[in-house]
């Protein structure tokens, strides 16, 4: 009986959070005589004229390339910082590792809007102002710090047997990171990864402060759609908004698989 | 043998610069600004020292931006454990293999989404007019429901947004760390004629405490960054009464006046309190 309701009740909360998600998408072929009617419209003539004018609109596609330009870049920046660094913490714990680690942490504690605002000045003052290289070295701040940490449990996971028979081998402290460790993490590191990209890709505060026309992202661009005047065009604006869900939902098995990897007995 | 020496050294140190480089740097400077006249629409800047500071005290606006922020670090931490542990506890209890990762993979999406698109398509669900929640209402009374626009229900309404991207995360991380725990001891309770609301409050949940506070702990710092959700749903509005921190600092810098010296010093202050409070929560959990 209890196992019955309980089941329900979980459907039910499934249903909250497809319900939206699948109405912000069917909006998103509606013109806005079927949008905008007081009692929720099921069956209408669906119209394809939004997608085509958010994929035709020269400002998105600018905002698609900044957002894959800057999102891929500070990803990279963040793993060839930050997947040594965890390496060497997960591998060579002494008193200082647990320092760096609280360290990288307290770098979430910092309020966007307090790094963004003399960032602003610093990149006008060198002129690097709304350019997607000023966002690249803002987010790599974000990028190396997680994934500093979510790399950190990939790296505990291998299992240390395998890293001295390669010792064993003849293989040097390096070559076991790059030859053994790497490839052996590598499932949970991609999830690790695929986290930050989420993280970048969905960053709004920084982006809005340190860009205003070429770097803008696709976050900005879409939050601007909304701003068009009196008559908002909810069709056009429901499609901008599931064209920049996509990628992130696109990582969902990935990072799926990451949890599951993460939370796993330790014991493996 | 020297080389497994040196390798800490070679892999951290260039991290650790970098990283200091990028956040010391503007901290520093957020702090200068802070102590200046500086504004969006004049180049110069004197050094005015504490004048900033000593005004935001007298500002009955920052004021009110703390208590909302307050109130929605108190509002979206509690549901969002409270949403989480009882979801993760029926998925748990409740279904079989090939159901649970139905679930999980469907609660994992409201997080995934940027938190603008989230705050958009509750916006438009709330939408008094056309909106998909608010249609029952005014189906059943003929009037209209207007959440966003009601000073004392916005909040909620936002918070309601925040729990809906981070409970289900949760109730899947709580759900993992439920199946992680040796079964043993669940057995014994079980063996013990415990039901199963209790075999959770006496023995899985005290096992996973430090996991719970750390949750707690990670997301009092993510419910900080209230800005995307406001900003897009309602700007601080109706009135003030949604105005959280950044939302009051980013309109002072940005929007309203260009006080950008202003708004650092905000900011800064933000900044202390969550250094100081999250360092000293972090070190007495550890």
């Amino acid at each position: 009986m209890g196992r019955t309701v309980s089941r329900i009740v979980l459907w039910l909360m499934a249903a909250l959070v497809l319900g939206p998600v699948v109405w912000t998408i069917i909006n998103a072929f509606k013109l806005n005589v079927d949008l905008l009617t007081p009692t929720p419209k099921l069956f209408f003539n669906p119209i394809i004229d939004n997608v085509t004018y958010v994929l035709g609109r020269p400002s998105v596609l600018q905002g698609l390339i900044n957002s894959l330009v800057i999102c891929i870049s500070s990803v990279a920046i963040g793993v060839v910082f930050g997947l040594p660094t965890a390496y060497a913490v997960a591998r060579y714990p002494n008193r200082w590792t647990e320092e760096i680690q609280f360290f990288v942490l307290s770098l979430r504690f910092m309020p966007p809007v307090a790094v963004a605002i003399p960032l602003m000045l610093i990149w006008l003052g060198i002129g690097l102002y709304d350019s997607q290289i000023a966002l690249i070295i803002t987010y790599s701040l974000l990028t190396i710090s997680i994934t500093v940490w979510l790399a950190i449990p990939g790296f505990q996971r291998v299992p240390k047997e395998i890293e001295e028979a390669a010792r064993v081998d003849g293989y040097d402290a390096y070559a076991v990171f790059f030859r053994v460790a790497l490839p052996v993490a590598m499932r949970t590191l991609l999830g690790a990864l695929a986290f930050s990209f989420v993280l970048v890709w969905n960053e709004f505060l920084m982006a809005l402060m340190l860009t205003t026309s070429s770097a803008k992202t696709l976050p900005i661009v879409a939050s601007e759609m909304s701003q068009l005047g009196m008559n908002v065009p909810w069709g056009i604006l429901n499609a901008a908004v599931v064209l920049l869900s996509l990628p992130p939902l696109l990582l969902l098995g990935l990072l799926s698989g990451f949890m599951n990897s993460i939370f796993s007995n330790k014991s493996r | 043998m020297k080389q497994r020496q040196a390798l800490p050294y070679t892999f951290i140190l260039p991290t650790f610069v970098v990283l200091a480089i990028l956040a010391f740097v503007p901290t520093i400077y957020a702090v200068i600004i802070s102590l200046q006249d500086r504004t969006l629409s004049a180049p110069g800047a004197d050094f005015v020292w504490f004048k900033n500071y000593l005004q935001l005290f007298g500002d009955r606006r920052f004021l009110n931006a703390l208590w909302v922020s307050l109130k929605w670090e108190v509002i979206t931490v509690t549901a969002t454990m409270a949403v989480a542990i009882v979801l993760g506890i029926l998925m748990f209890d409740a279904t079989g293999p090939r159901m649970r990762n139905t679930l999980t993979l469907i609660f994992l999406i409201p997080v995934l989404l940027p938190r603008v698109c989230a705050a958009f398509v509750w916006k438009f669900a709330f939408h008094p007019l056309y909106g998909l929640v608010t249609y029952p209402y005014r189906a059943l009374t003929g009037k209209t429901l207007d959440l966003l626009a009601d000073p004392n229900a916005a909040i909620f309404a936002i918070a309601f947004v925040d729990v809906w991207q981070w409970g289900f995360f949760f109730a899947v991380i709580i759900l993992k760390l439920l199946e992680a725990l040796p079964p043993q001891p669940l057995e014994a309770a079980r063996l013990d004629h415990a039901k199963g609301w209790q075999i959770h409050y006496f023995v899985s949940l005290p096992m996973l405490r430090t996991a719970l506070i750390s949750l707690v702990f990670v997301k009092m710092i993510e419910s900080l960054r209230s800005f995307d959700l406001v900003y897009v749903m309602t700007r601080g509005g109706p009135g003030v009464s949604t105005e959280t921190l950044d939302m009051y600092a980013f309109s002072q810098g940005f929007i309203e006046s260009g006080k950008i010296s202003y708004a650092s010093s905000m900011a800064v202050i933000m900044m202390i309190v969550t250094l100081v409070g999250f360092t000293l929560l972090w070190k007495k959990v550890k």
